[in-house]
């Protein structure tokens, strides 16, 4: 397994969000210089802290301005473009989905091109992929794509402009796919997500048995410098994930003792739907999103009930992925996150 | 009441319907094309100019205003006139992509549609037309775009076109009224034009002819019988579904309207631009999804660009007063969208509507947001987009602000490309045609013209409508 040196500078985009926090902090310690592109002067300061020779570019992945300050001066020439910057839950418009998702991936993928950077890696998603057949089935690097909702079809049409930059030949791009994070800079709604399983109000639904795959941002910040280095990676997709995938009654049952294990007694049973629940909702949640409408609780609980898992052989074997962090040990920095910033959980 | 008779009725003279001509009276058939509208001879010394208003009266259906009802609406153009809407299109010749072809044969099971049988059939098509490139420097408008997409490292590729050049570089467009018609005609077709076919005559699963309405030169009318022993229809996408469905065949036809949705720019130059023709560099960095080109820019079209915009009336009255410095661009998409073409018993047009989804808008803002990039990197200094009330943009920094100004009640669409409202395939669970374009169900009656295409091709479709054209006449010869 051969690695390219790590250039000095990396562009972030996304910068202030979930993984976009973990990944500068990761980079902030080991490279010369890292920009990053935040929205607006609130989030400014999340990614501020993380070191003196991070830059924060103010702007939207939409403006083709703010993108030309965001590759402005040498530092765009042969630096890695991470580009995590993407909606996953609309406020209201499931419009908002394709502009930012499709339409900014295409502009910074433009100027990435145009700056000569070393390598574009792409985050993309599991939801290209939609749900797994039947209950023992793992997503490969080989399976079909079958976009679920707008949601999927945006992150699909992001990676076959991805492809296309590559095939290109004057890019070279690698695409990441991880599924469901957990793991510090979390934002509120999985702040709300633990309160909810603290205090038994978060449903199972159906036998609890279907399984997903999860990701530790530590983890999927590792494939991510993993996919910026390792040679052989250049115009290629990866799941990243931890190990395996977890049933979905082990990941509530896993962060109830996490609660516990932190302090935080842990209240009530555990809630069950029947299936039919979900299936309810995920009717709603096409018919709203048909309508052009987001409305996030049907969208979660629709998905719930679903198997999505996914297999990362490939990225150990070729990119010398190592996730190292276990759930538990996980989702416990995640609440010790929360407790350390004083939100109530 | 009065009767003719022939063995091949072939309904429309476009692109579709001239190339069946040709093909079937070369080969020694009896050959009646009727066209609904006029003849027009392209070469008198009082035809129109070309993309002048006043051609759009006359060769136009609606003069021009027809629209796809939806939210927001697609309005469209479809030439009504003897040689269809090749005798008012810009002639770009642009085959179908080879990968567009790869999709079609396997998602509609399409026999006989091997690429390197779609190469052989286009090679035939254009040793029949004149297809060429511009002799010496393109003109400016061209050049424009050319300019920007290199400073933006984009690609671009200037585009042959069905047209003949003379030695001193004049340019004559190949339409059908000047080349696969005549040619017909010398083989022995007969050409009724003004003549609309009301529906088709049926008995079991055969058709026997065509009910038509010729006006005569006069302005008085006359009720036509055809009897044929074959008919090939050959209306468009939007009047070959009508038509069948007026005579009762509906089996997939009219359903899977497809259309490339197109919003516009006029932008205005600090130099003269030149307006007689349309450009022929054509910025290719995101096809298939999005295409950017020029639109034929006459004062009319600069006039009705400007007025798109909605913009304020005195900047909108500068800018149409400095004309001859303003030229109109375009970005058209492939839609994931499908329309419906819908005959209303006693309305004369169908109706047709098209919904265009969240990504086609989104798409839409994103070829309207990377057009305006280039404009302002071509040097342009205003640019008015085809969206009501949208800000006139001048710099980069104000390109943003268009991702909001386009949504489904303030964007001007339009569309000059529309396919697919039969299909042709073997699958018949998705196509209304098999592969040669035969009607399933109805043993004499074949379709041969853009409503075969089972999707947008995402580039100008004559060249993709011709080569079918010729290879689905040809397989009607050898047919029993």
């Amino acid at each position: 397994m051969s690695d390219l040196a790590a250039p000095r500078s990396a562009i972030v985009t996304g910068a202030a969000g979930w993984l976009g926090q973990n990944l500068v902090r990761a980079l902030a310690p080991e490279r010369d210089h890292v920009r990053a592109l935040v929205l607006n002067d609130e989030e400014a300061p999340l990614v501020e802290l993380a070191g003196a020779n991070v830059e924060v570019v103010l702007g939207d992945v939409r403006d083709p301005t703010a993108l030309d300050r965001l590759f402005d001066g040498d530092d765009g020439d042969g630096a890695t473009v991470f580009h995590a910057g993407a909606v996953i839950h609309p406020a209201h418009r499931v419009r908002e989905l394709f502009d930012v998702n499709v339409g900014g991936t295409q502009l910074v993928l433009d100027r990435a091109r145009r700056a000569g950077a070393h390598r574009f890696v792409h985050v993309s998603s599991n939801s290209p992929f939609g749900l797994n057949r039947d209950p023992g089935d793992r997503f490969t690097e080989a399976s079909a794509p079958d976009p679920y909702l707008a949601y999927g079809r945006s992150k699909f049409e992001a990676e076959a402009l991805v492809r296309r930059a590559q095939d290109r030949g004057d890019l070279a791009t690698v695409i990441v796919r991880p599924p469901w994070f957990y793991g510090p800079c979390q934002p509120e709604r999985q702040t709300r997500w633990f309160r909810a399983v603290r205090r038994g109000r978060f449903p199972l639904v159906g036998d609890g048995r279907n399984r997903r795959s999860m990701v530790y941002t530590g983890n999927l910040v590792h494939g991510l410098l993993r996919a910026e280095v390792a040679a052989v990676a250049a115009g290629r997709a990866y799941w990243i994930a931890d190990p395996e995938p977890y049933e979905m009654r082990t990941v509530l049952a896993t962060v109830r003792a996490a609660l516990e294990a932190e302090g935080l007694a842990v209240s009530g049973g555990q809630p069950r739907l029947p299936r039919l629940a979900g299936r309810v909702a995920e009717r709603l949640d096409v018919v709203a999103q048909a309508l052009g409408h987001y409305v996030q609780p049907a969208h979660v609980l629709g998905e719930l009930k679903e198997t999505i898992a996914c297999d990362v052989s490939l990225a150990r074997a070729e990119l010398g992925y190592a996730p190292a962090t276990t759930l538990y040990d996980g989702m416990r920095a995640s609440i010790r996150w929360c407790l350390e910033r004083g939100q109530a959980l | 009441m009065t009767r003719r008779e022939t063995e091949f009725l072939v309904v429309g003279s476009g692109a579709g319907g001239a190339t069946t001509a040709a093909v079937l009276a070369e080969a020694g058939r009896r050959v009646t094309v009727v066209e609904e509208g006029p003849w027009v001879d392209p070469d008198a010394e009082d035809a129109p100019e070309p993309f002048s208003l006043q051609e759009m009266a006359v060769k136009y259906r609606h003069h021009g205003s027809s629209a796809a009802l939806g939210n927001p609406p697609v309005a469209y153009a479809e030439g009504r006139c003897v040689g269809g809407s090749t005798e008012i299109n810009s002639g770009l010749w642009h085959r179908l992509p080879a990968e567009v072809a790869a999709a079609w044969r396997s998602d509609y099971a399409i026999d006989g549609f091997d690429q390197h049988q779609i190469d052989a059939w286009a090679d035939r098509v254009e040793s029949r037309l004149t297809v060429s490139r511009v002799p010496g420097a393109p003109p400016l408008s061209s050049a424009l775009l050319e300019r920007g997409a290199a400073k933006l490292g984009w690609r671009s590729v200037e585009l042959p076109r069905v047209v003949a050049y003379d030695g001193g570089g004049r340019a004559t467009k190949q339409t059908m009224a000047r080349t696969l018609l005549p040619r017909a005609i010398v083989a022995g077709a007969h050409l009724e034009a003004a003549c609309r076919v009301v529906r088709l005559l049926r008995r079991g699963d055969r058709v026997t002819g065509a009910v038509a309405r010729r006006r005569r030169p006069d302005g008085t009318v006359e009720d036509l019988e055809i009897d044929a022993e074959h008919v090939v229809v050959c209306g468009g996408a939007i009047q070959t579904p009508a038509l069948l469905q007026r005579s009762g065949i509906r089996h997939r036809i009219g359903r899977g309207l497809k259309l490339h949705p197109t919003i516009k720019i006029a932008a205005r130059f600090p130099h003269p631009v030149d307006h007689e023709d349309v450009p022929i560099q054509r910025v290719t960095e995101f096809v298939p999804e999005l295409a950017i080109g020029g639109s034929a820019s006459r004062p009319g079209h600069v006039g009705l660009a400007l007025a798109d915009s909605g913009a304020d009336i005195a900047d909108v009255g500068a800018a149409l007063a400095d004309w001859e410095r303003v030229f109109v661009y375009y970005a058209s998409i492939r839609s994931d969208a499908s329309g419906l073409v819908l005959a209303v018993p006693g309305l004369r047009s169908p109706l047709v509507t098209y919904r265009l989804t969240d990504g086609d808008l989104s798409r839409l803002a994103r070829g309207l947001v990377l057009l305006g990039e280039l404009l302002l990197a071509a040097g342009a200094t205003e640019l008015y987009p085809s969206v009501t009330g949208a800000e006139v943009v001048r710099r980069p920094e104000e390109l943003a602000s268009w991702w909001g100004s386009v949504d489904r009640s303030r964007t001007n669409l339009m569309t000059v490309h529309l396919t697919s409202t039969v299909g042709m395939g073997e699958d018949r669970d998705r196509t209304g045609a098999d592969s040669y374009g035969r009607v399933w169900g109805v043993r004499n009656l074949t379709v041969n013209d853009a409503s075969l295409l089972p999707d947008a091709p995402g580039v100008n479709p004559q060249a993709t409508i011709m080569t079918i054209a010729l290879r689905n006449a040809e397989h009607l010869l050898s047919r029993p």
